[in-house]
């Protein structure tokens, strides 16, 4: 590494100086800008609202220019993985709440709390929204948003197969039971519910109910495989009653909403992140409903509200002010949370949230209300998965493949989970 | 290649010899100043990455710290205890065993119907070619994604007679075949190679051949064959490296997971996945360096047995 840096000294003072050769007069007419670049991940409305606030954050400093880019979210860790190991860590990057331990304990990221409250106006978040994005003590990321996981259902497929809409009550069987009916009512190519196996917020969900989490405090894997079996039965028995969409087409969904089975319409109910149903709405011709994930019968309240995203600073950053007064500027300044209004989530500061109220949209008030209603339906914020917790949502999915292709039972499948999350923590 | 076994294969008398050696010292000059662009970006660019890869191989590095020196663990690890490397190793080769030589048969069969001098040649050249250039591209990908998921065109033809098929590209058994018929379609820089290697075959054999009675598939393996067997060779080299390099067709067609169920899950994919996904580049590099020594052996084994099937038309002497 040694050899890199001393190569990017090379090429800064090589092009100082070339520069001040060729063009001396121009250094002192005008000001070099300062430059800086914020990353995130995320679809085509998130990437339109947040180029135009940063715009308007530039616009109230004339000799600052920001850089930005969006990718997606499979894309996207891999891209500032690269970034950060090749010396150009965007000042800014948007966080999540899986890999902030992962880039904080390598030293990444700034620790943000010596900004409180004078370039960090976020006090008014609460200690619950401060204290989720913490590595050890210190703040790491500034929250954008508040979510949680939730069911989204095509209201119009539930009509025609004559089924009420689901309650924050519905069970697991209770999902399976309308599934296997919405199929039933519809032709070829059309199944109640996605295949949800293979999705680690989902998976997680289940085992909270059971007492259950995920990852331990000391960050090995929480789930037996007795647990994990049962959960992969669960989407077998589903798939052999045709309540889910096979697994062929499954594979298909890439995590994104565009590749969504509802909005696809191969699906009538997918397992999400409440903050997608904006886009999910946009993007499906019928109205969307919105409730909690099921419930285990005589379970415990599996759910839990996190931030959604972070907006974090890198510890490598030339402008610390400014990357921080941006941060602020995304969550706290009327003109920045107005712009990006609640796509990453309901915004955590009560006095946004008051004034975004009045302009909210159907979809959008439905999302607020959500996250009002499962207020008091949640259970407190796990331990903060451990490195190698992306590998762990990666494991899972295969694993829920190998049972839907046959390849292996639900109990072989559980069993090598747990042996191989036990690999990948150590 | 022809000069230098010709210039090895002839025996001159003395005063040659001498013209002949300067003549020779020219060619070479002549040879490296073509070479000049490519050694220029192998010593400016390739060399310094590919030595510290090494380096970075025997080290345990996770891009956001520096690296960790842990001697050969990079390397113990991949041969006994890491069963996705057996698999991607597994996915790899079926894929290079099935669609290399299947590419080279079509590009020959190609080749050889185009030799027959239809008319309109050039357009057709061009056209069969045209795959090649895009072939490589994300956007043929997609493009494959759509034709061969579950509501396909594939399955639409196939719905037409009757069949109700799968969503190939989404099933464990199926995909890698997709990924192989789409290196098959990208046939045109070989059968590029094949045609001008027809060319060079004199016509005067083949109309001799006839004139004794020679069946044409007789013609074929005794004459188009052998004489080919050079370009055979250059090509069979050539596309055996290139689908153990392939990357940009399981990457887009798999969503970048390599799967379902890593059935997809090329090498270079998982090199990708647990270098910039899974945070471990020294692991990365490490299977980099495995890959690179397979290619050699791959190529080695292909040279030392060519010298029994491989025949140079002005080599008689063998």
């Amino acid at each position: 590494m040694s050899t890199h840096g001393s190569r990017r000294r090379f090429l800064t003072h090589g092009a100082a100086v070339a520069s001040s050769l060729v063009m001396p007069s121009f250094r002192v007419a005008a000001a070099d800008p300062v430059r800086m670049r914020a990353v995130w991940w995320g679809g085509q409305d998130r990437a339109k609202r947040t180029n135009e606030a940063i715009q308007i954050f530039e616009k109230q400093r004339p000799d600052l220019k920001i850089a930005t880019e969006s990718t997606a979210w499979a894309d996207y860790w891999t891209k500032v993985a690269t970034l950060v190991a090749g010396g150009n860590a965007p000042d800014v990057l948007q966080m999540d709440y899986r890999y902030l331990v992962e880039y904080a304990k390598r030293g990444t990221l700034m620790p943000l709390d010596a900004f409180i409250p004078k370039l960090l106006d976020i006090q008014d978040f609460g200690a619950n929204n401060l204290d989720s994005c913490k590595v050890d003590g210190k703040l790491y990321g500034v929250n954008l948003g508040i979510n949680s996981t939730a069911t989204f259902v095509d209201t119009a497929a539930f009509a025609k197969a004559g089924l009420p809409l689901p309650t924050y009550q519905w069970t697991w069987d209770d999902m399976s039971r309308m599934s296997q009916e919405i199929t039933k009512s519809r032709g070829k190519g059309f199944w109640g519910c996605m295949d949800s196996g293979g999705g680690e917020p989902a998976f997680e969900v289940f085992a909270r109910q059971h007492g259950k989490d995920l990852y331990t405090a000391d960050g090995k894997i929480g789930v037996d495989a007795d647990l994990t079996a049962a959960w992969l039965d669960y989407w077998q028995t589903m798939r052999k009653a045709n309540g889910c969409v096979p697994p062929d087409v499954q594979a298909l969904d890439k995590g994104s909403t565009d590749s969504s089975m509802l909005v696809l319409g191969k699906a009538a109910i997918d397992l999400r992140h409440s903050n997608f149903l904006e886009g999910f709405q946009l993007a499906h011709k019928e109205k969307l409903g919105i409730t909690m994930y099921p419930q285990t019968k005589g379970g415990k309240w599996g759910q839990y509200i996190k931030p959604s995203q972070m907006m974090s600073v890198a510890a490598t950053t030339k402008n610390t002010d400014l990357a921080v007064a941006l941060t602020n500027f995304l969550v706290k300044d009327p003109a920045g949370t107005k712009v990006l209004g609640i796509e990453r989530g309901v915004p955590a500061s009560p006095a946004v949230r008051k004034m975004l109220s009045p302009d909210l949209s159907e979809v959008g008030r439905a999302m607020v209300d959500y996250i009002a209603l499962i207020n008091d339906k949640v259970s407190p914020l796990p331990p903060a998965p451990p490195t190698g917790a992306g590998e762990i949502q990666k494991l899972l999915n295969r694993q829920n493949q190998k049972v839907g292709f046959g390849q292996a039972t639900a109990s072989v499948a559980a069993k090598e989970f747990v042996e191989e999350s036990k690999r990948i923590l150590g | 290649m022809t000069a230098a076994v010709s210039d090895s294969g002839v025996r001159l008398a003395a005063p040659a010899r001498a013209r002949q050696a300067k003549r020779r010292v020219d060619t070479r000059i002549a040879g490296y100043v073509f070479l000049l662009p490519w050694l220029v970006g192998f010593f400016c660019l390739t060399l310094g990455p590919t030595l510290s890869s090494l380096y970075l191989s025997l080290t345990d590095f996770n891009l956001l710290q520096s690296p960790r020196w842990i001697g050969f663990s990079n390397y113990v690890r991949m041969f006994t205890a890491d069963p996705r490397f057996y698999g991607a190793v597994k996915v790899t080769l079926v894929y290079v065993l099935c669609s290399v030589p299947a590419k080279l048969v079509f590009a020959l069969a190609v080749a050889m119907l185009l030799d027959k001098g239809i008319r309109g040649l050039t357009v057709y050249r061009a056209l069969f070619y045209l795959p090649s250039l895009l072939g490589a591209s994300v956007a043929i990908a997609v493009l494959w994604r759509q034709i061969f998921s579950a509501d396909g065109i594939v399955n639409a033809v196939l719905a037409l007679a009757g069949f109700t098929g799968p969503s190939w590209i989404s099933n464990p058994d199926t995909a890698i075949y997709t990924l192989v018929l789409l290196s098959v379609w990208q046939f045109g820089s070989p059968m590029i190679i094949f045609l001008a290697g027809l060319r060079q075959i004199p016509q005067d054999l083949y109309e001799a051949a006839s004139m004794d009675g020679a069946s044409k598939w007789r013609q074929f393996r005794r004459i188009t064959l052998p004489l080919l067997a050079p370009v055979i060779f250059f090509n069979l080299v050539l596309q055996t490296i290139d689908a153990f390099k392939a990357f940009t067709s399981a990457f887009i067609v798999s969503g970048g997971t390599g799967g379902p169920i890593d059935s997809t899950l090329f090498y270079t994919l998982y090199l990708y996945e647990e270098g910039f996904g899974n945070f471990r580049m020294g692991y990365a590099s490490a299977m980099a360096w495995v890959l690179l020594i397979v290619i050699a052996v791959f190529t080695a084994a292909a040279f030392l047995t060519s010298k029994y099937w491989v025949f140079y038309e002005d080599d008689g002497k063998r």
